[in-house]
């Protein structure tokens, strides 16, 4: 009796759960799987045998399936866009990329053995999202670590990261200010390619 | 040398003689976008800062004009929008943060930085990795946990101190389960519960809910970024902290506080490096991180 209720419910929560995940990935979904994602190559030792070049090409495949660069460096140098002709544009988004890339999959191995909670998402005004999560560290404490997501795209991408407070978009945002208010895009640009050969 | 009571209370009195001394020269009004800021506050001080502004001779008349313009229209903004702060449309909105603190002394602050920067590397760095070494990582932790528990009154009392009645009951309980399931501060038993989170309470945030803004940005030696406010309100939290009330002479008060700083840091090893490695301009980097962090802190 008590079982066949259980099960009742259980094809019920299926009956729920499925289509609304055939429609369309929440922006939670997106985030958990995508990160976990990027962890699991990040911890394949196949993925550890490639060559430094080979490692960034895997990594930024999976990177750009949750994250919308073109936004993200739009957002970034805010007003100061405009001031880049389309050329100039489109290298800034593939050196920014690069740029973000490192470091966010050097942080995100560094941390890989720490817990990660996903708690809530919340829907922002205008097609906006925030996942929050947690990085459990080994002293117990929580790092919050939140997402920022648009649906500009049709899906649901990443644009800013904000950790303890401290959002990314924000942050370089400041940095390019400063060296636009004394240097052309051209020199913002030159200084960026520096940076990604340094790697 | 043993601390006495004279000396103390002069101590405090030049704290507080220091303290109106620089709020009195740099007013609340300083920080002109700062959103975290009560409604009513935020308006006020944005008059403030524009009639600071203009009064001020560090900043070009040009400079001083668009700053003017756009305290206005963010005011106007936030009116309508209050958490929109990347708006598509309104790109107005994209420079609000640049500047979040105003840093006057960048010049003194950039090669304390400098300072700061090669101490890390040379000293500490070097330091707390020998000691990481040596000590296991479980025991670096505890040491962590117990400086935190041992500092419990400087963030009790501060809770008290903004009004936060609920979060100071917590702290206590923190401290308690700590202090006793925990044995002396060494474990952590409280992160097993959600509302026993970490809860930085200072005195510089005390401020700050008390309407005193950040004034210029410092950049302490050793100690890192910081603000006039918050450096006083760190050489005020001394005062509650239990370890200053140690009877033992300066230097091994000294000693206690560089070992602490060698104990986190040797958990934390790395994390200066990738975010230098990841920034166009470190100085700028770490003075936006530090206050978007620190709005955060108040705003909790």
């Amino acid at each position: 009796m008590n079982k066949r209720f259980a099960g009742l419910i259980l094809i019920f929560a299926f009956l729920i759960v499925i289509p609304l995940q055939g429609y369309a990935a929440t922006p939670m979904e997106t985030v958990e799987t995508g990160v976990n994602k990027v962890l699991k190559t990040l911890s394949d030792p196949a993925f550890k045998a490639q060559s430094k070049d080979q490692q960034i090409a895997t990594i930024s495949t999976e990177i750009e399936n949750v994250f919308d660069f073109q936004e993200l460096s739009r957002r970034t140098l805010g007003r100061e866009w405009k001031k880049f002709n389309a050329e100039q544009q489109t290298e800034f988004v593939k050196l920014f990329k690069e740029l973000l890339q490192g470091v966010y999959a050097d942080r995100l191995l560094a941390y890989s053995d720490q817990k990660v909670i996903y708690d809530k998402e919340l829907m922002l005004k205008k097609g906006r999202a925030e996942v929050q999560s947690y990085l459990q560290t080994s002293d117990g404490n929580k790092i919050p670590l939140f997402y920022r997501l648009t649906d500009k795209s049709g899906s649901w991408k990443v644009y800013d990261i904000v950790i303890e407070g401290v959002s990314m978009v924000k942050n370089y945002r400041t940095q390019f200010k400063e060296i636009l208010s004394n240097g052309s895009p051209d020199k913002l640009l030159e200084i960026l390619r520096e940076k990604s050969k340094k790697g | 040398m043993s601390v006495d009571p004279v000396r103390k209370a002069l101590y405090i009195v030049a704290v507080a003689a220091l303290f109106v001394v620089f709020c009195g020269y740099a007013p609340a009004g300083e920080i002109n976008h700062e959103r975290l800021e009560p409604g009513g506050l935020l308006a006020q001080q944005t008059q403030e800062s524009a009639n600071d502004q203009l009064a001020t001779p560090r900043f070009e008349l040009l400079a001083q004009a668009a700053q003017v313009k756009e305290d206005e229209d963010d005011k106007k903004d936030e009116d309508v929008d209050d958490d929109d702060e990347y708006d598509d449309d309104d790109d107005e909105y994209a420079d609000d943060d640049v500047k979040l603190i105003s840093d006057p002394l960048i010049q003194a602050n950039t090669d304390m930085y400098n300072l700061n920067d090669t101490l890390y590397f040379a000293v500490l760095k070097p330091v707390a990795r020998g000691y990481g070494f040596i000590i296991p990582e479980e025991l670096r932790v505890a040491i962590v946990n117990v400086f935190y528990n041992i500092r419990f009154p400087v963030r009790f009392l501060n809770c008290l101190f903004q009004g936060k009645g609920q979060k100071a009951g917590y702290e206590l309980e923190r401290f308690f389960l700590n202090t006793t399931v925990g044995f002396l501060g060494l474990a952590n038993v409280a992160a097993n519960y959600p509302h026993l989170q970490l809860s930085k309470e200072d005195l510089g945030q005390t401020f700050a809910v008390w309407g005193i803004g950040y004034g210029p940005y410092v950049m302490l030696p050793f100690l890192g970024p910081s603000s006039v406010r918050d450096a006083l309100g760190r050489l005020g939290d001394t005062f509650l902290d239990p370890i200053w009330w140690i009877p033992v002479d300066f230097w091994t008060s000294v000693g206690i506080r560089a070992g602490e700083a060698v104990n986190e840091t040797s958990l934390r090893i790395g994390e200066y490096e990738a975010l230098k490695a990841a920034a166009l301009d470190p100085y700028v980097m770490i003075r936006n991180a530090w206050v978007q962090n620190r709005n955060k802190l108040i705003a909790e």
